[in-house]
């Protein structure tokens, strides 16, 4: 057993654990840093497994992500702090079957599955590097392109969804009529 | 232009203009016949000075038409005109107050234009025709007053019986056409043989129908239900001269066997409707059979072989009956009825034509000087020189016994009787017409030997004849003014009261019939009326099966099926459910279905 | 078999059947978006894990990754702005008042 395993059974097991927080607290604050964590656990693990690039982008991403979704959390809920001991939750049956059954279905395809032989080297971090680099500018070009075009889109669609309707003016038009703008 | 076509059409085509017109028909009228008259009397002169007028027109291939103007077809063409135009001179005094005047003078000159056809005709296609057409112009007169009871049954019964015997004009017409190759008539007259007595004894029959002789007469009785005129004009002197004129223009083809059979049903028919006239009670239908009666005495002249005399006594009668039913029709307006009871005494209301018709009665019985005296005694004598002078001269001389009897009877009647006073209109017309006529009645008679010479003929003369024929004249007169009827007759009276009828006459064997084939075709045209009108309405039926079936079967097909598809849609809308995490639900399920679908179609392949 | 790798799978498993669970149950939509956020990261730490034990020399693992990453980041936008907008219209983000779409 060597210190990769352990470290990755470890960040995993916390990554679980976490996970299954967000959705046991009452306190939407509470769920948001328990994703927070969650997440953050799945970096390290990342880490652990010698993907260095993709770890600190997973950490980096997610901890400014999830403090942007304690924000929203604070804004629309109606009970941010959890003081109410109401339990939110419907369908709880089919979800936990749900649940249950997909990762049993998940975990037998993990078991039973032969996947061949496992490499236990992997190349260095720089290489890594400069091995994606040189991916996303050869054979991946396209795919990058057309996500940034996407990544516009959505946010030019996310700005105008979100955007507050605009106020009646009172200078009155030539035609006398007032007009909203959506 | 020619003379002939002048006399025919001159009344045809005043006809044409009364009935576009539908305006002064008198007039109009009085014109056609006047021009019809001078037509006449020229085609006589010209035949007076030899010359005999023809008119040829295009026909049927290999029979042409043709119209000629002979001695004897003159002659009978002026007839035809003098008594046409008197006649209509007394009918617009007559039909004065008469509401269809236009009809009634148009159906005049229709009759009158087709029996100058009819006389002046030259072959038989012609005469066939103007033959049907004075049939169908008797028939419109008699039925003139179609609304009243009675007339339109004597009407049809009248054209019905004459209808009957011509076939047996046409058939003969035939055999004569077929024999002599050509359907001129002179040509025809050549004939010989056996096709000779069938065509004669054929058209004895047809001679039988239109000049009423028995057992054929009962029409002539029913066809005074017709306004006088058309008695006096019709059924006097021309429409029922029309079988006499026939026998007589074919009198040179007839062999001995036909004349005697024609002699015989001329002899029978004098006697027995001179028998009928003696038992009438109304004064036309006695008159009516008065003519049946001297039609008969005609025929026995030409059964004796003798038709110069029938043709004298046909002039003269013509003349001579027309005058009486004129007169008659006088007092008919002055008593308002015929029948003799009510006109007892008619006479004295109007001495002047009383006159008048006494003048013409005793020149019917046969009184010289008047006309009839020279007639009958021309029949009498050609009987009594004929082969089988026994058999014709007896009925010839009953014949003239009978005719001075009911004559003599009817002036009794009108005589002996209470004066009535009654304004009558018209009376100067009728008069003026009534007039000419007696004095033809009268002086007719010294012309005829002015006749015997246009035609090349001379009769003999016989003292026997004259002395019998007087002496049954008078007789016949005195029994009838001093005897009155009952007491003559006798048991015969209600038999003659039913003009002779045996078993039911020609009511039971022809009229009925006939009337009985036309009511079972009426029954097939109705039958099949309404045969059509079914398939009609069936076929009605089927577009609207159609049409049915179209709008609920198919189209109720189709929108049920756009119902039923909406049907479905709505129902299915309902599974919405609006929840999201229902629809989380269900795309995880769906998801890992096709996951797992996915995964075993791998396995397979 | 490596045990290194059964554990990463084993891991991305059962994040995946706990973010399904939350996807499902919760009626906040922004308590939706974590569940989905954690189904994501389960299929991240797969990846990983498959790139590293199986095919190391091959960077396509992690571009898998990166794009993922972007996949999260936007949807995460969006989801935001969209439940902006509700919050306007209707006052609250509860799912389970979201049913103007019944059919």
């Amino acid at each position: 057993m060597t210190a990769q395993m352990f470290f990755i059974a470890f960040f995993g097991l916390a990554a679980v654990w976490f996970g299954i927080a967000v959705f046991r607290t009452y306190s939407m604050v509470r769920s948001a840093l328990a994703l927070l964590f969650s997440q953050t656990a799945l970096g390290a693990m990342f880490l652990s497994m010698q993907a260095e690039f993709l770890g600190v982008l997973q950490i980096m991403m997610m901890a400014t992500e999830m403090s942007i979704m304690a924000i929203f959390m604070v804004m629309f809920m109606m009970d941010p702090g959890g003081l109410s001991t109401m339990d939110m939750i419907h369908q709880k049956r089919l979800s936990l079957l749900a649940g249950i059954v997909s990762f049993l279905a998940a975990v037998g395809v993990a078991v039973f599955v032969d996947w061949g032989p496992v490499e236990m080297i992997a190349p260095d971090p720089a290489q890594q590097t400069i091995a994606l680099g040189l991916e996303l500018l050869g054979r991946s070009m396209l795919i990058f392109e057309t996500a940034g075009i996407t990544i516009l889109t959505s946010m030019i669609a996310a700005i105008s969804v979100a955007i507050q309707p605009v106020k009646q003016n009172t200078v009155p038009t030539i035609t006398g009529s007032n007009h909203h703008e959506h | 232009m020619n003379l002939i076509a002048i006399a025919i059409l001159a009344p045809f085509s005043m006809m044409v203009l009364i009935l576009t017109l539908r305006r002064i028909p008198a007039v109009l009228a009085l014109f056609g016949a006047a021009v019809g008259l001078i037509a006449s009397s020229g085609l006589l002169s010209s035949a007076f000075s030899g010359t005999n007028s023809e008119l040829l027109l295009p026909g049927l291939p290999d029979m042409p038409l043709h119209l000629v103007a002979t001695p004897l077809t003159a002659l009978l063409s002026t007839m035809v005109a003098v008594i046409s135009s008197m006649v209509l001179v007394y009918a617009v005094g007559y039909m004065q107050q008469d509401k269809e005047k236009t009809r009634f003078f148009a159906t005049m000159l229709l009759f009158i234009s087709a029996m100058q056809t009819l006389v002046l005709a030259g072959d038989w296609v012609l005469l066939l025709s103007a033959w049907e057409l004075i049939g169908l112009s008797s028939y419109l007169l008699i039925g003139f007053w179609y609304q009243r009871a009675g007339v339109k049954s004597a009407a049809t019964r009248a054209f019905l019986y004459t209808r009957s015997a011509d076939l047996g004009l046409y058939i003969a017409a035939f055999i004569l056409i077929d024999n002599a190759g050509s359907s001129d008539i002179a040509t025809t007259l050549g004939t010989g043989g056996n096709a000779a007595v069938v065509a004669g004894l054929l058209l004895l029959v047809a001679a039988m129908g239109k000049s009423a002789q028995t057992p054929l007469h009962d029409w002539l009785q029913g066809a005074m239900a017709g306004p006088t005129p058309v008695s006096a004009l019709l059924h006097s002197a021309t429409l029922v001269a029309a079988g006499a004129i026939l026998l007589i223009r074919t009198a040179p083809m007839l062999p001995p066997e036909t004349l005697l059979v024609i002699g015989i049903v001329g002899g029978i028919t004098t006697v027995i409707t001179g028998l009928i006239a003696l038992g009438e009670r109304d004064l036309k239908r006695m008159l009516a059979a008065s003519t049946s009666s001297q039609y008969g005495l005609m025929l026995l002249a030409i059964g004796a072989g003798i038709p110069l005399a029938a043709l004298l006594h046909l002039i003269a009668h013509a003349a001579i009956k027309s005058s009486l039913f004129l007169g008659a029709g006088v007092f008919q307006h002055s008593r308002e009825s015929t029948a003799l009871v009510d006109l007892q005494g008619a006479g004295r209301d109007r001495p002047r034509i009383f006159f008048g018709f006494a003048l013409a009665a005793f020149a019917l019985a046969g009184i010289p000087p008047l006309s009839g005296f020279f007639s009958k005694d021309a029949i009498i004598a050609a009987t009594l020189a004929s082969p089988d002078a026994m058999l014709l001269a007896t009925f010839a001389l009953t014949g003239t016994l009978l005719t001075g009897a009911y004559m003599a009877r009817a002036l009794h009647i009108l005589w002996r009787g209470e004066k009535q006073t009654r304004e009558i209109a018209g009376l100067q017309w009728m008069g003026a017409g009534l007039a000419v006529l007696v004095i033809l009645a009268a002086i007719l008679g010294f012309t005829f030997t002015t006749i015997e010479t246009l035609l090349n003929n001379h009769l003999d003369e016989s003292t026997l004849a004259q002395i019998l024929g007087l002496s049954a004249a008078l007789s016949g007169l005195a029994l009838g003014w001093f005897i009155p009827a009952k007491r003559l007759l006798g048991p015969l009276r209600p038999w003659a009261q039913q003009s002779f009828a045996i078993t039911g006459g020609f009511d039971v064997w022809l009229v009925k019939p006939a009337f009985a084939i036309a009511r079972s075709c009426e029954q097939v045209e109705r039958g099949l009326y309404a045969t059509v009108l079914a398939i009609g309405r069936l076929g009605l039926r089927l577009g609207l099966a159609a049409r049915f079936s179209d709008e609920r079967g198919i189209d109720g097909l189709i929108f049920s099926l756009v119902n039923n598809t909406i049907e479905l849609g709505n129902r299915a809308r309902t599974l919405q459910s609006g929840l999201i995490h229902r629809e989380m639900a269900i795309t995880v399920v769906g998801t890992a279905f096709i996951l797992v679908s996915a995964l075993l179609a791998l396995l397979v392949y | 078999m490596s045990i290194d790798l059964l554990i990463a799978l084993i891991t991305g498993a059962a994040l995946f059947g706990v973010g399904i669970y939350g996807a499902l149950s919760q009626t906040n939509l922004v308590m939706i978006m974590m569940g989905v956020e954690l189904i994501l990261a389960g299929a991240m730490v797969n990846l990983v894990a498959f790139w590293r034990y199986l095919h190391p020399d091959n960077p396509a693992g992690q571009m898998f990754v990166l794009i993922i990453m972007t996949v999260m980041a936007i949807e995460m936008a969006v989801g935001f702005g969209v439940a902006i907008a509700r919050f306007r219209a209707k006052g609250s983000v509860e799912m389970e008042e979201a049913v103007e779409l019944k059919g």
